[in-house]
């Protein structure tokens, strides 16, 4: 299975590589379709190892195929089109079909958040960005000057990011064997040590009282299934990382008032090369 | 009691300190400078006040010698090892103390008039000062590191005052050999006094003497290596037979300089040291004779040479090197009263000499050669008697002071050879007479060369050369008339040269018992050794008399008929001395040439020593360098094939973290798989 | 509940190749293009991968924290595209390109 993981990434680099913008004939269409291929064999090779149980069922593993390759494919879109307003828009379907995979997992608040927040409202930023800094008229219109005739930039990332695929996949269909504490079989016993109400247990064995019998806990834990999604992941999100949550408050504070105040900044356009003096250019105004 | 009326002597090195202070700060501008003479002058003079108000406390009630410990701050104290800035007085350091503020008192009289004009004026009295505080110190110390400080304090003041006129190379050549042919001799000093540490847990002399005082006789052989490491040091400071290469250069220094520092002082010092450490010095059977040896040797050596120079301050300064042998050679036959007043009296005369030496020389802007000047006393009248006086005590003429001294060095020397049977000393006690002759026929050689004969001189080559120079033009009546006439020095510097001419005529009768009983009440009082030197009975006896009447008439004819032959060949028969010179060319030119001493040194320690450093430069240059170059080299290399990868462009940068990344999960795969 | 247990560690693999993939296409796309807004995007992508990634593993380990995570990389992701994305535009005002390189004065 190695070997057809590690082929599988450097024919994919391969793919990617041709359909890397350049100057000049650009052989997208075999890169695309040999991606595909590359993509189709790899999952043929391994369907034939799927097990009997999935743990899912089997006309969402169906679905999975379909998302995925969604989302591969407007991946490659996202890093080989020229313009950066398509790359945006691909971008959308990255995030519809990443969400459309969570659904298959059960993540329904995940995935209509992704929807959301990423296809609402960071894309549109990015958007709104993109017709702020709106390239000169030979940029825009999709030509490739910038472009080299056979870039060497791209080949190294290429084999960097592939190189990192390859590992990767490696290390994804091959779980650690050496912690099994790790594996799904032991999850209820991690679940109930991490995911017991402490402070409830602690206040329990004081009182004497049995856990459910705490005043203003719900039940949730000692039927976890019973919960949507949402549900849980709130519960999960305000009892088990309040400090994170904290701090992700914070973070959005700051990067506000950080937005607020370089978008304040006013700067001098200097079209022909930066100098030494940019910092002086950078002094806040004073208003 | 006023015992502590005696700690007023702790100022004495403290008021020159504060002089050169002062000088030194007068040196700042060219209207403070005429200050510096004045108050160097006044410190010393004072020191010289206060040396004699602290005389009479070193004596008890009953006129024998005591010390006194002076304890004026601490200075070092390690562990059990204690060095203090204190000072031991007894009658020893009393002598040296008035030898050596007295005569430095007269040499910077004589300076202020002799220097004027100088552009080192004040300078030149800023490390006078500095001088007399370090010799002070050395001679008042009361434990061997402190001495050590003013035996190294004195030598970078002769070095500084060596090179003094610092842009003629040859003065800078003098002061480095100086300090360099010195260090050799401080090194095994400075061995020497670890050993004393090493061996008896202090280097304070009143403890030291203590513990000396109960040795056994047979001390063991560490105990008996260290007078030899002493002694090296005496030999370098006081220019004995192999490191005196330095002394005749150290004459390129301003004349005062060379009768203060290299005459009457400094060079004393080794001198002093043995005498104080005499104890030392006697726990060995080996360390005396050497000394004895050593500083015969170094008079004959040195008073041949003399014999054949023509430079009039070279002639002293060999001289000198020859009186030193002298003092050697009473310490090595444990007559330290004999050495100690030889080096007072010599302190006069040698003093004087010099000086004299030095009016001449200006007078006749810087001229030294003997062969270009003649019948002086015309010119300069009171310069030529004062000069005359000098040389009748240099050459050991009856009654003056150099006679008695010199005759109790060799009597004692003859008496130890006489009444110890012991060959050794007779012989050194005849070549000593041998050196009495030589030393009478040179300096009068000198003396009727310039002074007697014919009216003829030729004037140095202007201000600026000679041995001894004006290097700058300011304004100077005196330089003035260097131009036009050969004149007597004004009398502000003729005057201290009266007060050392009668030190040097009537020192030696007048000091004859006094000097003995300061020895005898000081730390240099021979103990073991004696010889029944002074006071003791006379077992020997010469052609029937008492030793020292009979030493007394030998070195009285010798003194005569040396200068009766000098007297023959360089004032009445000139030309039979050409004659003689020429019958003996070969001998002539070994001893005008300094036996080749300076040509063998350089041959034989100097060039092997530079090749040692050439070998070293060139190891240093081609495996040191080149180590650390290549060192440097590698990195370099490395960061000049990985310049082109810092291009500036965030790729690059991203590239190579993602790379690392990659490589990181690699290397994790490897281990979990 | 059988749906939300038990899913098998292959299909698990499976999700984890689209996030790996995903996360490696905006790895790529980050070294290889030169548009200031492009490369953010692909960050963004790379974030989206991991996403996969965190969101299947909460599945299969049946442990919502990883969900509680995607919460905090959207949340990073929102302050980075808002500061980035201001850069960006003050970067584009100054030098009229987005162009990367143009800003690669350290060069060595």
């Amino acid at each position: 299975m190695h070997y057809a993981l590690y082929m599988a990434s450097a024919i994919g680099a391969v793919a990617v590589y041709m359909m890397m913008p350049r100057r000049g004939y650009t052989p997208s269409r075999i890169g695309g379709l040999l991606g595909a291929m590359t993509l189709g064999g790899l999952w043929l090779y391994l369907a034939k190892a799927l097990p009997a149980t999935l743990g899912i069922a089997d006309e969402a593993f169906v679905y999975y195929y379909i998302f995925s390759g969604i989302a591969i494919a407007s991946s490659v879109r996202v890093i080989t089109h020229t313009k950066p307003v398509y790359a945006a828009l691909w971008f959308v379907m990255v995030v519809l079909a990443s969400a459309g995979m969570f659904l298959l997992l059960g993540a329904e608040f995940m995935a209509m958040a992704m929807v959301i927040i990423y296809g609402g409202a960071i894309l549109v930023t990015y958007l709104f960005v993109i017709m702020l800094a709106s390239q000169d008229a030979g940029e825009a219109s999709g030509e490739k000057g910038d472009y080299e005739r056979l870039p060497y930039e791209p080949v190294a990332a290429v084999a960097v990011g592939f190189l990192l695929l390859a590992t990767l996949l490696v290390a994804s269909f091959n779980p650690a064997p050496a912690n099994p504490a790790a594996r799904g079989e032991s999850d209820e016993r991690i679940i109930a040590t991490v995911l017991t109400d402490r402070p409830a247990k602690r206040l329990a064995e004081h009182t004497g009282a049995g856990v459910e019998g705490a005043p203003g806990l719900p039940t949730a834990l000692a039927d976890r299934a019973s919960l949507y999604n949402t549900e849980r992941i709130g519960l999960d999100l305000f009892r088990g990382h309040p400090l994170g949550l904290e701090l992700a408050g914070v973070i959005l504070l700051v990067s506000l008032a950080g937005a607020v105040v370089i978008a304040r900044l006013r700067v001098d356009p200097q079209p022909d090369g930066g100098d030494g003096d940019a910092a002086g250019r950078l002094a806040a105004d004073a208003v | 009691m006023d015992d502590r009326a005696i700690d007023i002597a702790r100022l004495i090195p403290w008021l020159p300190a504060l002089s050169a202070v002062v000088c030194g700060v007068c040196c700042t501008s060219r209207k403070l400078r005429v200050l510096a003479a004045p108050v160097c002058i006044a410190a010393i003079a004072a020191a010289f006040v206060l040396t004699l108000k602290a005389y009479p406390h070193v004596f008890d009630d009953h006129g024998h010698g005591v010390f006194h410990v002076s304890w004026l701050f601490t200075w070092i104290r390690v562990g059990g090892f204690t060095a203090d800035m204190s000072y031991y007085l007894d009658p020893l350091t009393m002598v040296m103390l008035i030898v050596v503020t007295g005569v430095g008192t007269l040499v910077a009289i004589y300076a202020a008039g002799y220097m004027a004009g100088d552009r080192g004026y004040a300078r030149f009295f800023a490390a006078v000062s500095l001088f007399i505080f370090a010799m002070t110190t050395l001679v008042m110390a009361d434990n061997l590191v402190l001495l050590y400080l003013g035996w190294e304090g004195v030598g970078l003041c002769s070095y500084l005052l060596i090179g003094f006129y610092y842009d003629k190379p040859s003065a800078v050549a003098a002061a480095k050999k100086a300090f360099i042919v010195n260090r050799i001799g401080d090194l095994g000093f400075a061995l020497g006094i670890f050993l004393t540490y090493h061996q008896f847990a202090t280097v304070q002399f009143s403890e030291l003497f203590q513990i000396l005082a109960t040795q056994p006789s047979e001390a063991s052989t560490p105990v008996q290596i260290i007078p030899f490491l002493l002694m090296l040091g005496a030999f370098g400071k006081s220019a004995q037979l192999p490191l005196y290469v330095w002394l005749p250069d150290a004459m390129e220094g301003p004349t005062p300089v060379s009768a203060l520092i290299h005459a009457a002082t400094m060079v004393t010092a080794g001198v002093y040291m043995i005498a104080r450490l005499f104890p030392l010095f006697e726990l060995s059977p080996y360390a005396l004779p050497t000394v004895a040896i050593v500083g015969t040797a170094t008079a004959l050596f040195a008073a041949t040479i003399a014999m054949c120079q023509y430079d009039i301050k070279r002639i002293y300064a060999y001289s000198t090197i020859s009186q030193l042998g002298y003092m050697f050679l009473g310490l090595g036959v444990a007559s330290t009263t004999a050495a100690v007043f030889h080096l007072l009296t010599h302190a006069f005369f040698k003093a004087l000499l010099f000086l004299t030496a030095g009016s001449v020389m200006h007078s006749l802007a810087g001229q030294l050669d003997l062969r270009h000047m003649s019948g002086m006393r015309r010119k300069m009248p009171v310069t030529c008697w004062l000069m005359f006086f000098g040389c009748l005590a240099l050459a050991g003429f009856p009654f003056t002071a150099g006679f008695y001294s010199k005759d109790m060095i060799l009597a004692d020397t003859l008496q130890k050879g006489l009444t110890g049977h012991s060959t050794l000393y007779t012989v050194l006690a005849v070549a000593g007479l041998f050196v009495a002759f030589l030393t009478a026929f040179y300096t009068f050689r000198l003396w009727f060369r310039v002074f007697m004969g014919p009216t003829k001189y030729e004037m140095g080559q202007e201000h600026g050369h000679g041995a001894d120079h004006h290097p700058d033009g300011v304004s100077s009546d005196i330089k003035v008339e260097h131009h036009h006439e050969p004149h007597e020095v004004n009398w502000l510097m003729n005057a201290p040269l009266l007060v050392l001419a009668a030190g040097a005529l009537l020192a030696g009768y007048l000091a004859h018992h006094w000097i003995g009983d300061m020895i005898q009440g000081s730390s240099a009082r021979p103990l073991r050794q004696a010889i029944g030197a002074h006071g003791a009975a006379h077992h020997a006896t010469l052609f029937g008399m008492d030793l020292h009447l009979a030493m007394m008439y030998i070195s009285s004819v010798i003194a005569v008929v040396g200068i009766a032959t000098a007297a023959y060949f360089h004032w009445l028969n000139r030309g039979a001395a050409d004659r003689v010179a020429a019958k003996w060319a070969g001998l002539v030119r070994v001893l005008a040439n300094k036996y080749y001493v300076d040509e063998l040194n350089d041959s034989v320690i100097v060039r092997p020593l530079r090749f040692i450093g050439y070998l070293c430069f060139v190891f240093d240059r081609l495996i040191i360098d080149g180590l650390v170059m290549t060192v440097g080299f590698v990195p370099r290399m490395f960061g000049l094939a990985l310049r082109p990868a810092q291009r500036g462009a965030l790729q690059g940068y991203g590239i190579g973290m993602a790379t690392g990344t990659a490589v990181v999960v690699l290397l994790v795969l490897m281990v979990y798989f | 509940m059988p749906e939300t247990i038990g899913l098998h560690s292959f299909i698990l693999s499976h999700f984890l190749l689209t996030g790996a993939v995903v996360f490696a296409l905006g790895l790529v796309g980050f070294l290889s293009r030169r548009n200031l807004i492009v490369m953010f995007l692909c960050t963004e992508m790379m974030f989206q991968g991991v996403a996969i990634s965190l969101v299947a593993f909460s599945r299969y380990h049946a442990n919502d924290t990883g969900q509680t995570f995607v919460i905090f990389v959207l949340t990073i992701a929102a302050a980075e595209a808002a500061l980035a994305l201001g850069l960006v535009v003050l970067l584009f005002r100054r030098k009229r390109t987005l162009d990367a390189l143009a800003w690669s004065q350290l060069h060595g």
